[in-house]
């Protein structure tokens, strides 16, 4: 076991070495001159555009910026930010747990929903449950995160007045510390009466969005791998038997559907961080998603290196974290058979 | 304990329910979070819009207007011969307290040395302190203007010029030249967290800091001490909204009163909703087309003024700005104090353009290039479009563009080279003053760098450019740059097509907010009903 995760572990190295290098170069081919994108149209003397370059690094040939980046890294130092003059990590440090908590209410939501869908589908294979199921999960899964955003926003909010259109906590009544970043959390330690619900309120759009393609992918997986359990000899005996179609299907098939679902979850971390970029913009929710838009149309390139490589380590991390425990549920993974 | 925390809930609850009932909170769903609240340090309006509610500078536009007034400067002397300015300060002058700074004492010379010793002075301890680029200050062309500032007493600041410029004034209403609190800064220092001044506000203006998040919210609240009068509300929120959508959704159910940049598609729902106010006015800018004075065969008056004749310009205007942009006729927008509106624009006249080609001796087909620029700007608000459209246009009288573009700070590079034949360009004014529009045609005189792309050169233009700048009298000024529009319309070195019209959306409740005419959002003296 320890060296199954010792290989793993060490395959993940090359791995953010070629990431480093592809996030620095994709980069720095997108055009545009950090420099230049601040000046805007007054004139600058090309003497200070140089003395900028340079306080910057930037007049440095690409190959010699690179290492040095490297080298920082090395050192724990994701570089400053050139729009805030703060350190990337601190930033990212700050903006990371609002996107975590998005995340993982959406995440939950699908797997909430998304099981019990699949599930259903399954035992009601090729009635019109499994077909309006299945045909709600395939609009989810090829929704424009955009459209399905601004749609609940207008509907929702807006006609409707169910829940607030975007941000984390209603500004005018509720000013807090935040010492945990976490709303949910913060929320419940600020002892004002409230703030709780109001925190749930905000995240309610925002994780039905995220969630849904998540949600759809979940559903479809539950299904088919459902579908296969439920063909396998010891269902057929536990229905033999006579035990409850309850205990039969809840206990006996799914316990066993949900280990490729399980895989598949894991998997779902990196596209949710890419879909939480799309839905923080949408709701203005202060998370790292957010801040890597921002950091784009600044050029701001430490910023950038810097917030992609932290959301990659946390994407592979996950995953490493999901090939473990996989490897320790169902040993013909860990020796490669 | 369960009773004790239900007692607890209880009061915080009436507590909370009689202060909802009597401070006054504006909401203003803001476009992005500032770089930092240092403005000395800041290029974008974002950022200046989020520290002006604790800022005051010595001079002061009027709210809505480009007219100056006294700030913390109460009065000033420009001597005989324009070359020292003698500033009185206002005494009494408290900074706003924050949690981890108590101020000692009151605003004064120090204060004022401090400020904008940080942008010039290496000696400055605070030079270098979060990343130390002064864009403005440098841009302003204050390193060259400004020979000392010095103390003369504790309330009397003497700045001695390189020579007379009367536009200084107001580029000290700027926000560059913000003043911010020595004290404070002093006692950062001391702590070793500098970078703390620049991140946590202290300052003397009508609001006072009261906490930021990222990407999220900035908190203000009003300062009871203000020297001009406590502000109407009691605190100020900046709601960090980047969407659009999101910005008028929130206005729609009151999460916001004040939204700001407003889709264009979006404005007519707007102004249909009981609910809102959109306010407009002709933005401080200008869109143009410029032709390069030095390169032939735009080196003759008449080609450009033929030029000028075979665009239609009123289908721009209605196609590309869709109603959100006013002809121009003139370099200035008519918001300005010295705009000439005796000035005739050219008629859209493809005949008479086609005789005037010919008496320039220009033979057609003539083949020009057309640049465009990559992005939007608020002057500009597809310039391809209108590039496309200016190519059938003068392809009616025989002059074929060629259309073409650079990544945005390559095509700005090239042009202020003078690389470009005809190029679409723009500025957005800083500080409400003439001479920062009619500047960029003033002779370039070497320059490598200048704004003035069409590189033309007029010796009339630019003996009055200079001697406008030179005089305090603002009738004189008047009659100069009302000349100078004659000479450049006459002239026409570069095409004017339009000024944006800005619109500011908010709800009906809001009273008395101002729009500004040089883009800044800004709350005191604002209120709600």
């Amino acid at each position: 076991m320890i060296r199954f995760f010792l290989k793993r572990l060490a395959l993940t190295i090359p791995t953010f070495i070629a990431l480093t290098f592809l996030t620095f170069m994709a980069i720095r081919l997108v055009p545009g001159d950090p420099v230049e994108v601040r000046v805007g149209e007054h004139g600058i003397s090309p003497e200070r555009l140089e003395m900028f370059r340079h306080q910057l690094g930037l007049d440095q040939p690409v190959w010699k910026q690179f290492l040095d980046y490297g080298w920082h890294l090395l050192h724990g130092d994701f570089g400053t930010s050139l729009s805030t003059s703060n350190p990337v990590l601190t930033e990212f440090l700050t903006l990371f747990p609002a996107t975590v908590e998005l995340s993982a209410v959406a995440m939950m939501l699908a797997i909430a929903i998304g099981i019990p869908m699949g599930v259903v589908a399954a035992v009601k294979r090729g009635t019109w449950y499994d077909q309006v199921l299945m045909g709600l999960s395939v609009t989810g899964y090829s929704m424009p995160i955009f459209w399905w955003g601004l749609l609940l926003i207008m509907l929702v909010a807006e006609q409707w007045h169910l829940t607030p259109v975007s941000g984390r906590i209603d500004l005018i009544r509720f000013d807090y510390d935040t010492p945990t970043g976490f709303m949910l959390i913060d929320s419940l330690l600020s002892d004002e009466p409230g703030a709780f619900v109001d925190a749930v309120r905000h995240l309610i759009l925002p994780s039905i969005v995220l969630g849904t393609i998540p949600l759809a992918v979940i559903a479809r997986m539950t299904r088919s791998s459902m579908l296969e359990v439920l063909s396998e000899d010891y269902v057929r005996t536990a229905r033999a038997k006579g035990l409850s179609p309850f205990r039969v299907i809840g206990v006996h098939a799914l316990r066993n559907a949900l280990i490729p679902v399980t895989t598949v979850i894991g998997l779902m971390t990196g596209s949710l961080l890419a879909g939480a970029v799309l839905t923080e913009s949408i709701f203005s929710w202060p998370g790292v998603g957010h801040y890597l838009i921002e950091a784009i149309s600044r050029r701001d390139y430490p910023a950038l290196q810097g917030g992609i490589m932290l959301v990659s380590a946390v994407v592979i991390l996950v995953n490493l974290l999901v090939d473990t425990t996989y490897g320790l549920i169902n040993p013909r993974i860990r020796h490669g058979r | 304990m369960n009773h004790l925390k239900m007692i607890g809930f209880g009061v915080a609850a009436l507590l909370l329910g009689s202060s909802a009932a009597s401070a006054k909170t504006l909401v203003y769903c803001s476009e992005g979070s500032p770089e930092n609240f240092t403005p000395a340090l800041n290029t974008t309006g974002t950022s200046f819009d989020a520290a002006r509610p604790v800022f005051d500078q010595l001079v002061e536009f009027d709210r809505g207007a480009t007219t100056l007034k006294p700030g913390l400067a109460e009065s000033w002397i420009v001597s005989p011969d324009g070359m020292t300015i003698t500033f009185k300060l206002r005494k009494g002058v408290k900074f706003g307290a924050i949690r981890d700074f108590k101020p000692t004492r009151d605003f004064n010379a120090d204060d004022v040395l401090f400020s904008f010793g940080r942008q010039y002075d290496e000696k400055n301890p605070y030079y270098k302190v979060s990343g130390g680029k002064y864009d403005y200050y440098s841009d302003m062309d204050m390193p060259k203007l400004v020979k000392s500032i010095e103390k003369k007493d504790d309330y009397t600041i003497v700045m001695t010029l390189s020579e007379p410029n009367v536009a200084i004034l107001a580029n000290l209403a700027m926000d560059f030249a913000t003043i911010q609190s020595a004290e404070y800064a002093d006692s950062l220092m001391k702590k070793g967290k500098p970078e703390q001044f620049d991140q946590v506000p202290v300052g003397t203006g009508p609001f006072t800091f009261s906490s930021y998040q990222k990407d999220a919210v900035i908190r203000f609240k009003a300062n009871k001490d203000y020297w001009g009068g406590k502000p109407p509300i009691d605190d100020l929120v900046f709601a960090i909204t980047p969407d659009p959508t999101a910005r008028l959704s929130k206005l729609k159910t009151g999460e916001c009163q004040v939204s700001t940049f407003p889709r264009p598609a979006d404005l007519p729902e707007m102004q249909k909703d009981p609910d809102l106010t959109v306010m407009s006015q002709p933005g401080l800018n200008i869109g143009y087309l410029a032709f390069n004075a030095q390169k032939p065969p735009f080196d003759k008056k008449e080609v450009r003024q033929a030029l000028s004749m075979a665009i239609d310009k009123p289908s721009i205007i209605k196609d590309v700005y869709l109603g959100a942009g006013q002809a121009a006729k003139n370099l200035i927008p008519p918001t300005m104090w010295a705009y000439n509106d005796k000035v005739v624009d050219y008629p859209f006249d493809p005949e008479k353009a086609k005789a005037l080609l010919k008496t320039a001796g220009v033979t057609t087909p003539l083949d020009i290039d057309l640049w465009y620029m990559p992005v939007q700007r608020p002057y500009n608000p597809d310039a391809k479009r209108i590039a496309e459209m200016m190519q059938s246009d003068l392809a009616k009288i025989g002059v074929n563009a060629k259309l073409v573009t650079y990544e945005w700070g390559e095509y700005r590079k090239r042009l202020q080279n003078g690389e470009a034949t005809a190029a679409l360009f723009g500025w957005t004014g800083d500080n409400g003053d003439p001479d920062n529009f009619f500047f960029f045609l003033g002779c370039p005189g070497g320059k490598p760098a200048a704004s003035n792309v069409g590189k033309w050169c007029n010796t009339e233009f630019d003996a009055r450019l200079d001697k406008a700048k030179q005089i305090t009298d603002q009738a004189e000024r008047t009659k100069l740059y009302g000349e100078m529009q004659v000479i450049e319309h006459d002239d026409e070195p570069v095409l004017n097509i339009a000024h944006s019209v800005v619109y500011q959306p908010m709800r009906k409740n809001v009273v008395d907010y101002k729009m500004s005419p040089l883009g800044r959002n800004q709350f005191d003296g604002v209120d709600l009903k």
